[in-house]
């Protein structure tokens, strides 16, 4: 594929041939460019949007939930039974013993009980914290994007006048 | 793409020099490698505990935030129209040391609708946003 014969001799040319790994390279990408959706099209969900989100970088052990327009679950991309959701869950978690966090991609028009119940699964279930994930809707900051590197400055708002409303 | 003209022209060079392309299609390649799973948001919720029984007495010091079908607020059984909930929950929270808000929403209402009164608590200043336990009606 795409060797030029080196013919003209009259000249030593010492560098390297990199034809054929751009070749690799690009079609490695277009494989790729082509792979992603498709492995994503089994679970299909709009999250909602919001403003002020707190940001929260994938790492490797997360647990993510999703629940598609219909409100079928799936854990990890992957579809299940919704019954088997608690026997799954209760696995992962009684395991863990600290971080008891499930993220819960969820489609934005689902009625709020169809939420309600997977967070009902979870709690009984190993789970302490849900993040929802959201999308930051355009054109907005979020105003606590600092939360975890700043705790302080919401509250320098307090007066501290000690009475509770 | 890599076309070899003749190769019989020892000092002409036709080739288009495509390292710097590739160089720059590799670091556009790594850096949305990198970007996409950086990007992900969320809105934290605090799961109550199964194991502990609900309180006979409740916590009459805590604020809870109603969703209606309809998308009504109400926080403590006080109707709050749609503007004034950011307003309100600073008047509440602002002075609070625990920022501590329970949102319950009705089954019926849409979850982004849900997801808006969460926004607006932690713009508001909400810390802990809590979702109270199921069959507490």
């Amino acid at each position: 594929m795409a060797i030029s014969p080196s013919s003209g001799r009259s000249s030593v040319r010492a560098e390297p041939n990199v034809t054929p790994m751009i070749d690799v390279m690009l079609v490695l990408l277009i494989i790729f460019m082509i792979i992603v959706p498709t492995i994503q099209t089994s679970f299909k969900a709009i999250p909602p949007n919001g403003a002020n989100l707190k940001p929260a970088p994938e790492e490797d052990d997360d647990q993510i939930l999703g629940i598609d327009a219909n409100g079928q679950y799936f854990l990890n991309r992957q579809p299940i039974h919704n019954d088997a959701l608690g026997r799954m869950l209760d696995d992962i978690y009684s395991k863990r013993t600290k971080d008891k966090i499930l993220f819960i991609k969820a489609d934005k028009g689902l009625q709020y009980g169809k939420v309600l119940d997977a967070l009902d699964v979870a709690e009984h279930n190993g789970v302490r914290k849900a993040a929802m994930v959201t999308d930051q809707a355009p054109g907005t900051i979020s105003k606590i994007a600092a939360d975890r590197i700043n705790p302080s400055a919401t509250d320098a708002n307090s007066t501290g006048t000690g009475e509770n409303p | 793409m890599a076309m070899s003209t003749g190769g019989g022209g020892s000092s002409f060079n036709a080739e288009p020099n495509v390292t710097p392309m590739i160089d720059v299609l590799l670091v556009l390649l790594i850096i949305f490698m990198l970007i996409v799973p950086m990007s992900r948001k969320a809105i934290d919720l605090q799961l109550p505990d199964p194991t502990q029984t609900p309180n006979a007495t409740p916590n009459t010091d805590q604020i809870v935030l109603e969703v209606g079908k309809d998308g009504s607020y109400m926080i403590n059984k006080q109707v709050v129209p749609h503007p004034d909930l950011d307003r309100k929950l600073h008047e509440v929270y602002d002075r609070r040391p625990d920022k501590i808000l329970f949102i319950k929403g009705d089954t019926l209402a849409a979850y982004q609708t849900i997801i808006e009164a969460m926004d607006v608590a932690r713009g508001a200043g909400v810390q802990a946003i809590g979702v109270p336990p199921k069959n507490i009606n």
